[in-house]
């Protein structure tokens, strides 16, 4: 079913119906266990749980309008303690559900009224024309060229014909934070998936949501209410050894840096509550995993010594990037997919693609099954999908602390494999593979981890430094050097930290203001970019990046109100976002905290710009163009760029949500 | 322990020591632990039963400390008198002074100490003319029974109050765990712990069980022998799930929002060689020392067995109600060396019998009072079944008042001298991270 549509009232009622009840459940089971929580027990039952409201407003996006309410996040959690009887075991659960009220309060940026009709681009000498969605070069134009078996054109007119993919309900992509001008783009369905279905597929946890389950997001098949649910305990094994064991869905947090995931990658994480803003521990995926722990103490040579082993067994889950059309789509990602999804399905049109004369680019009506997302490879359980890694952790005599870590493991971010079967659009003929066709399975590699960290006092400058390092094989980056699409890259990834309480009198006196920086930096090896006719050619990645982050963070009137502000600095996106907030504890059950982020671009967003393979020549010779120098007869790249759809990874997640300026006011009561 | 057994651990080992070369005799032993052999102190006036307060304070100055004297005379509070008790110390620990008596020297360097095996490692009166003394009394501190071997604090409560409203705005509730790796009397593994290659003399494992905020935090501070060294401290972050590095620096703030630092725990928590020591004299003043079963205890917080925690009252409810007695103390000013330090003096009331630091008043960088600190110690014979008979005297209560921005801290305990709930694995990093 193609058809976006507009709820019948009936649906409305039985939605808004399910929420309210849903709502009334849970606050009914609140007002249950708040009559019987009560601090630990004697019996050693631990019962406790919060309610938080975490409202935002975002400012105007790059369409010029206001957003508005992008978040009013109702969360519940529920977390309990009981051991077993004397064994020095206990079950620990976490429950957490949600219900954001965006969906029905701002339905017209995410929920079931979002999105509309839209223009695409022609570009010509003259300059940019808007070319209305299904208003592209199509069949009978193309026909007139004597290619009467063409595939171009899409059904846009006729909602009881196959692929009814209408100008209704979509937005361009990376409309919201950067213009056409000339790039690549095609409309992308923004509705629920229940509403409007076009696009729609599991990437990976998310992709195909309807909008009850945007709106409750832990209450899907995978059980996410149940956040963590596992018991645990320790069998001495000697005066000052143990063997630990812990086992049911959990978080398993390797590394010592905040806010960077370079050894912390052993639970995918959830970027669609609130993008990179959240605590990791509310946005990590618990997985079912089993860790056992030989813990041997004290030994000849090290103050502390642990072997672990970690078997994660859960049916493989990637990062949830979001769902189009929900307010946190990091890297805008989840767009691309879903846009990419419909074309392949439904066919589109794609602005600036078709050259067929000097300085001309035709927005193309392509036809369903030529380019686009053909596949998702999801995989399925099996032991041999199942993951596994290792860590030893010591402390040394003289006090450095460290860590040396392996990981077999799937990456948690997709990967696009270019060049698949598909219509050749200009003959009808299908064909496979098709080097150079930006038509993909999206699919999650598997990769090897080594790494190690470290932390150690520096008494001469009274801090704290950490290190984390990682080296990885097997990640997957786009590169359109090659007929696929992508290579596959060895990556080193590191972070060093500094930690400093420092007194600051004019803050407090009598309390250090802590001072954190910290220096991300990545490197690709094999890293692969050159100079094409148009621009460059390659891996949009950079080959070495920074990211620097810096946190100063106060403690005033008995740390109860805590004023904070994270600076981040992505420097080869040149993109920085400023995160200031202030936690006031009101008392032990209410914590308030105000804050915001504001992020801006200190160069010109024309850096994120990349190939993006319009001028690939993947039907040679029908797509070379008078534009394209090279060889017509031969697939390959001359290097027209925009800055869709690669300019994201150059943007990284703060330059690719720079007009996503956000305030909010978060109100937790504990019970 | 009864009287009778400590004269027959004298007359034991007095023999041993009387055989050595060292200037420590077997009744400065005796007399270190047992200062009121002659009797116990007086003070005209001065009479069990008695109420100090605003009204008679004056009166009573020279048996209380300078913080004490502002307090009644504020009329934030009252000392209730009882008689002095002794509170004789474990006799392994006894033994052991009396063993190793005259063995420890200090080092060329403020924080060195040789030849230290066990026990009090300066039993000798301390002298006016002896100017080391003061740094001699922190030793003695610092290897001081306190805890014993091992102990817990189980639960532990603590409350932030606004001393002028009288609003408690924070309650925290804590597991405090306390082991010694080296140097131990009683509980095996003895002498030491092993192996224990980083040379560690004492761990301090602290859990946090509420607020919700809070949960799950914990704290690992792990004291090198070696006094010069720097302590290594561990913190695990409930919301973070992993195990930070405190910086040297964090020891000596907030802990936690509360009016006490890390370097404030058990009275002092940092080293000897941190600070500038000096003897100021030896007085009789009134210190929180009690019974906890002979006081009027609170409900507020329930236990399975029974027990009761001591209350508050006073202004703010920052003050202990407990009874004082009037004991030996010895003075003892310390100035922090690091010229950044929060603090611009500590002057302690060390408790003479039981080495305990009991009473201090922590002054500003501008040398104006600060803080003002008690440390109630109940008898271990008056407490929980598990603490009779342990020698040990048993923090109890804790009153932290910052005397400038009228806030307190007050703090009180379930102490269990209890080696099996204090297994060394716990008070390894390893253990932090297994934190929910």
């Amino acid at each position: 079913m193609n058809r976006p549509k507009s709820r019948k009232c009936f649906t409305r009622f039985k939605t808004t119906g399910f929420r309210s009840v849903f709502l009334r459940a849970t606050l009914s089971s609140l007002a249950m266990i708040a009559a019987f929580a009560s601090p630990a027990r004697a019996d050693d039952l631990y019962l406790h749980g919060y309610y938080e409201n975490d409202t935002h407003i975002r400012a105007a996006d790059n369409t010029g309008k206001t957003v508005g309410l992008s978040k009013l996040r109702n969360t519940v959690q529920i977390e309990f303690k009981k051991g077993i009887l004397d064994s020095g075991f206990a079950v620990n659960g976490i429950f957490r559900g949600t219900y954001d009220g965006v969906y029905d309060l701002n339905d017209k940026q995410y929920g079931d009224n979002a999105g509309g009709a839209v223009n695409l681009q022609t570009t010509t000498p003259g300059g940019f024309v808007d070319v209305p969605h299904g208003g592209g070069l199509n069949h009978d134009q193309v026909a007139g060229l004597g290619l009467t078996n063409n595939t171009f054109g899409f059904n846009s007119t006729n909602p009881n014909a196959p692929g009814y993919n209408p100008n209704s309900a979509l937005r361009v992509i990376g409309d919201r934070w950067h213009s056409i001008n000339g790039g690549a783009a095609f409309g992308v369905p923004v509705r629920p998936c229940d509403i409007d279905n076009r696009g729609c597929a599991n990437f990976g946890g998310y992709g195909n949501k309807k909008g009850n389950e945007l709106a409750f997001p832990e209450f899907n098949s995978r059980l996410d209410f149940i956040r963590e649910l596992y018991i645990k305990g320790s069998i001495p094994v000697g005066d000052t050894s143990s063997v630990f064991v812990k086992l049911g869905r959990q978080q398993v947090v390797w590394g010592r840096t905040d806010l960077f995931r370079v050894l912390d990658v052993i639970n995918p994480v959830d970027y669609s509550r609130n993008n990179i803003y959240d605590e990791l521990q509310d946005i990590r995926i618990p997985q079912w995993i089993l860790q056992t722990e030989y813990r041997l103490g004290g030994t000849r040579f090290l103050q502390d010594a642990n072997f672990q082993l970690i078997w994660n067994f859960d049916k493989f889950r990637p990062n949830n990037l979001g769902q189009c059309g929900t307010p946190n789509v990091i890297l805008d990602a989840g767009c691309l997919f879903r846009g990419l999804k419909n074309l392949w399905d439904n066919g589109g049109t794609v602005a600036n693609f078709a050259n067929v004369a000097p300085g001309v680019f035709l927005a193309t009506d392509f036809g369903p099954r030529t380019i686009g997302l053909r596949n998702i490879d999801l995989p399925k359980w099996s032991l041999a999908n199942t993951q596994i890694g290792g860590k030893f952790e010591g402390i040394t005599p003289g006090g450095i602390n460290f860590s040396l870590n392996a990981l077999n493991y799937r990456s948690q971010l997709p990967s696009l494999h270019g060049g698949r079967g598909a219509t050749n659009p200009f003959t009808g003929v299908a064909s496979d593979p098709n080097p150079y066709l930006i038509a993909f399975d999206l699919v999650y590699p598997r990769v090897n981890l080594i790494g190690g960290s470290a932390d150690i006092q520096l008494r001469s400058i009274k801090a704290a430094l950490r290190f984390e390092g990682a080296y990885t094989h097997g990640e997957e980056f786009a590169n359109t050097l090659h007929s696929e699409l992508y290579s596959r890259n060895d990556v080193f990834r590191s972070v060093i930290g500094l930690d400093r309480p420092t007194f600051i009198p004019f803050i407090n006196p009598n309390r250090t203001t802590v001072i954190s920086a910290q220096l991300f930096y990545q490197h690709i090896f094999n890293h692969e970019r050159q100079q094409g006719p148009l621009g460059p050619v390659g891996m949009a990645d950079f080959k070495n990046n920074f990211i620097g982050t810096l946190l100063i963070k106060s403690f005033l009137v008995n740390d109860r109100v805590s004023p904070q502000v994270i600076l981040a600095n992505d420097f080869g996106a040149r993109a920085v976002v400023v995160a200031p907030s202030v936690d006031w504890i009101i008392n032990d059950q209410l914590k308030l905290t105000v804050g915001g982020n504001i992020k801006s671009l200190w160069g010109n967003i024309d850096r994120y710009k990349f190939d993006d393979c319009r001028s690939c020549n993947p039907f040679p010779p029908f797509t070379s163009g008078p534009n394209y120098p090279n060889d017509p007869f031969q697939p390959g790249s001359n290097g027209l760029g925009g800055i869709e759809p690669l300019g994201r990874f150059r943007a990284g997640p703060i330059g690719s949500a720079y007009k996503e300026d956000e305030g909010f006011v978060t109100l937790r009561y504990s019970f | 322990m009864k009287k009778h057994n400590l004269i027959a651990i004298f007359a034991l080992l007095s023999g041993l020591v009387a055989g050595t070369a060292q200037a420590v005799t077997p009744a400065d032993v005796e007399r270190s632990f047992n200062p009121y052999k002659d009797g116990m102190p007086s003070f005209p006036g001065l009479t069990p039963g008695m109420v100090i307060n605003k009204d008679n304070v004056d009166k009573f100055k020279d048996v209380l400390d300078a913080g004490m004297v502002m307090v009644l005379k504020n009329g934030w509070s009252e000392i209730k008198v009882a008689p002095t008790t002794q509170f004789t110390l474990n006799q392994h620990y006894i033994e052991a002074s009396l063993k190793n008596a005259g063995s420890a020297q200090l080092g060329a360097l403020n924080g060195q100490l040789t030849g230290f095996v066990a026990g009090r490692p300066f039993p000798e009166e301390p002298s006016d003319s002896d100017a080391r003394a003061g740094e001699k009394i922190a030793w003695n501190y610092k290897y001081g029974i306190n805890w014993g071997d091992g102990a817990i604090i189980a639960p532990f409560y603590w409350k932030y109050r606004n001393m002028q409203t009288g609003k408690v705005e924070r309650t925290i509730k804590f597991n405090f765990h306390f082991l010694n790796f080296k140097h131990r009397v009683q509980d095996a593994p003895l002498p030491e712990v092993v192996p224990n290659p980083s040379q560690l003399f004492r761990g301090i494992y602290v859990n946090v069980i509420e607020p919700d905020d809070l949960k799950n935090t914990q704290l690992l501070i792990q004291r090198y022998e070696d006094d010069l060294k720097f302590d290594d401290a561990y913190l695990y972050l409930g919301f973070q799930r992993r195990v930070r590095r405190l910086a040297t620096g964090q020891t000596t703030d907030s802990f936690l929002g509360s009016d006490l630092m890390i370097e404030d725990f058990e009275g002092y928590n940092g080293r000897i060689s941190d600070m500038k020591w000096t003897y100021k004299g030896t007085k009789n003043i009134l210190m929180p020392y009690y019974d906890h079963n002979a006081l009027q205890l609170t409900d507020e917080f329930k236990e399975a067995d029974g027990y009761k925690y001591v209350d508050f009252g006073g202004q703010g409810g920052c003050f202990q109600n407990i009874t004082w007695q009037l004991r030996k103390v010895y003075v003892v000013e310390a100035v922090p060396v690091n010229a950044s330090h929060p603090v611009g003096k500590r002057v302690f009331h060390i408790d003479a019998q039981v080495y305990n630091i009991n009473r201090t008043l922590i002054y500003d960088r501008k040398g104006e009072l600060w803080k003002s600190f008690t440390i109630g110690k109940a008898h271990p014979d008056s407490h929980l079944p598990i603490n009779k008979g342990s020698g040990i005297a048993i923090d109890d209560s804790v009153s932290m008042i910052d005397v400038q921005s009228r806030h307190c801290t007050t703090a009180q305990f379930k102490g269990q001298i209890d080696p099996k709930q204090n297994p060394a694995n716990l008070f390894q990093v390893q253990n932090l991270r297994s934190g929910d």
